[in-house]
């Protein structure tokens, strides 16, 4: 019993960067309707610009986190430039294509950057686990889940009580009346790509701080975890992310915890494999994405 | 108010409008006819900056919108009304009211004009916190109504307001483009039912194939003609 609470916590704050990873996917899923493939590999350029300026400058870990989001956000903007603008609200597969492309580029950089295969990452926190009661927690786990939650919590607040997160909403439900009443639905798309990469970069941040490392497989296993986590919890739809995110951890920390720690990425792929065969929608998104799309054929 | 000048827009190789001008004076009511496939969608598009024209001008006051993006042309005062409603379906009414306002951006006089919207459309006050997808055709006009009036517009541009509404809904439609003009909303209002259309517009263009063939004030000129024409899209030579 001990053990099914403590892996359930475990898993819920490994869960909580899960939840940032498909928070940031769901914004641009849900704003462009498209997939991002290249969106783990910005979070990889924003972690090795951090691993850099470390090894390079000696900086700390609360300066690396800032060059972490800054510069995901930035490799964000272009891949919105290159690889999203220029193809409008048309030929969605051309998106996804180059997003690849940028991928691959980016992953080419970063070895360019950084030729080692493994490099050190600052920690945020270091100390040892101690333990409350009969549960045992890790300092960084503990950080994880406050800032995630802190930034899902100003994401959520941002979209429901600003201007710019009312023009989410309006692109989110339906990009032509969006445009319609006068949002201004290319700047929106741009801003929220650039918010969805930054969230990426904190969630990036905070999982390479608590590994101590990076290495140039981390865009592909941040794509991969934000897509499932997107997947289970549904589509487009953040408060899904969230709950996809925790799920996935809490999955994983379970299935660790029974068959080994070398089963924890084969899992996450049973999971999404589980999903797409049982629920396709996702736990919360069907429904929405279905109105969506019913919407859109009426037109 | 409104002056269209030989306005042309295509998508891709198909030009929906070949050179359309019209205009629409302050005040009034406007009534643009025509068969399906004539181009009075493309033409309201146009108008309030969605479609790009390849050519010629939209003057607003003596201003040139043309070529202009959406959000620009309706913090000038230009509102649409689009066809097939399109609301905000997983918003609520309010929120669809809310986002109407975009262009204002935060002015204190926006949950004002919520309420006179309530007003004037009591059932949406009913149903001020559902999801607009689940409200019934005539309500989701109302609101389309309601949310365009939301930007304070000089001129509203109405897209089909009738279609697929039940008679006595369409009956109500009419009876509030009617109000709006009274209290002084100009009007461009394309409209199948031709009917109903002559009966409240001050003046009307009929457009067939991407060219305006036509236009007149109800009533004086060959009414039968121009109705049949709008149904059946004939194209025999111009009257």
């Amino acid at each position: 019993m001990i053990d099914l609470i403590q892996n359930t916590l475990d898993g819920a704050m490994v869960g909580s960067s899960y939840a940032l990873l498909a928070l940031g996917f769901t914004l641009i899923f849900g704003t462009m309707r498209r997939l991002n493939l290249a969106y783990g590999p910005t979070i990889m350029a924003g972690a090795y610009l951090g691993t850099y300026a470390s090894l390079r400058f000696g900086i700390g870990a609360l300066p690396v986190a800032i060059v972490v989001v800054v510069g995901a956000a930035l490799v964000g903007l272009y891949v919105e430039r290159l690889c999203f603008r220029p193809f409008g609200d048309s030929a969605a597969i051309a998106s996804m294509v180059s997003s690849f492309a940028v991928w691959m580029q980016i992953e080419e950089a970063a070895t360019l950057l950084l030729p080692r295969h493994l490099n050190a990452f600052p920690a945020l926190v270091a100390g040892p686990p101690f333990t409350l009661g009969p549960f045992l927690f890790r300092p960084e786990h503990l950080l994880m889940l406050a800032v995630a939650t802190a930034a899902a919590g100003l994401v959520y607040w941002a979209l429901h009580h600003t201007r710019f997160g009312l023009g989410v909403r309006t692109v989110i439900d339906h990009r032509r009346a969006a445009e319609i009443v006068g949002v201004p639905v290319e700047r929106v798309l741009m801003l929220a790509f650039i918010l969805a990469s930054a969230i990426g970069g904190v969630a990036g941040f905070l999982i390479a701080a608590t590994d101590h490392q990076i290495t140039p497989m981390f865009g592909m296993w941040a794509t991969t975890k934000g897509l499932i986590a997107m997947m289970l919890g549904g589509l487009g739809s953040v408060p899904g992310a969230i709950a996809g995110g925790l799920a996935l951890g809490i999955i994983e920390a379970h299935m660790q915890w029974a068959f080994g720690p070398q089963v924890r990425d084969l899992i996450a792929w049973g999971v999404l494999f589980a999903v797409l065969a049982l629920w396709p929608g996702g736990l919360m998104g069907s429904r929405r994405l279905a109105d969506a799309a019913a919407v859109q054929r009426r037109l | 108010m409104l002056e269209v000048t030989d306005i042309a827009t295509a998508y891709g190789k198909i030009e929906a409008l070949k050179g359309v001008s019209l205009s629409a004076g302050k005040g009034r009511i406007t009534c643009l006819l025509g068969p399906n496939g004539a181009g009075k969608t493309t033409l309201m598009m146009t108008i309030a900056g969605i479609l790009k024209p390849r050519r010629g001008s939209v003057r607003l006051d003596g201003e040139e919108i043309a070529g202009l993006p959406s959000a620009r042309i309706v913090s000038r005062g230009l509102a649409l009304v689009p066809e097939n409603r399109l609301v905000f379906p997983q918003m609520s009414v309010k929120e669809n009211l809310e986002a109407g306002a975009f262009q204002r951006a935060r002015d204190p006089a926006i949950a004002e004009d919520i309420e006179r919207m309530y007003q004037r459309f009591p059932r949406l006050k009913d149903r001020r916190d559902q999801l607009a997808g689940t409200l019934s055709g005539g309500e989701q006009q109302m609101l389309a109504v309601a949310r365009a009036l939301m930007s304070r517009p000089r001129i509203l541009l109405m897209d089909e307001p009738s279609l697929g509404l039940a008679p006595m809904v369409v009956e109500e439609v009419f009876r509030i483009v009617g109000d709006l003009n009274r209290d002084g909303v100009t009007i461009l209002l394309v409209e199948q039912n031709a009917h109903l259309a002559l009966k409240v517009a001050h003046h009307f263009y009929l457009m067939e194939q991407g060219r305006v063939t036509f236009s007149g004030e109800p009533g004086k000129l060959a009414e039968d003609e121009v109705v049949q024409r709008a149904y059946l899209g004939t194209r025999r030579a111009s009257a």
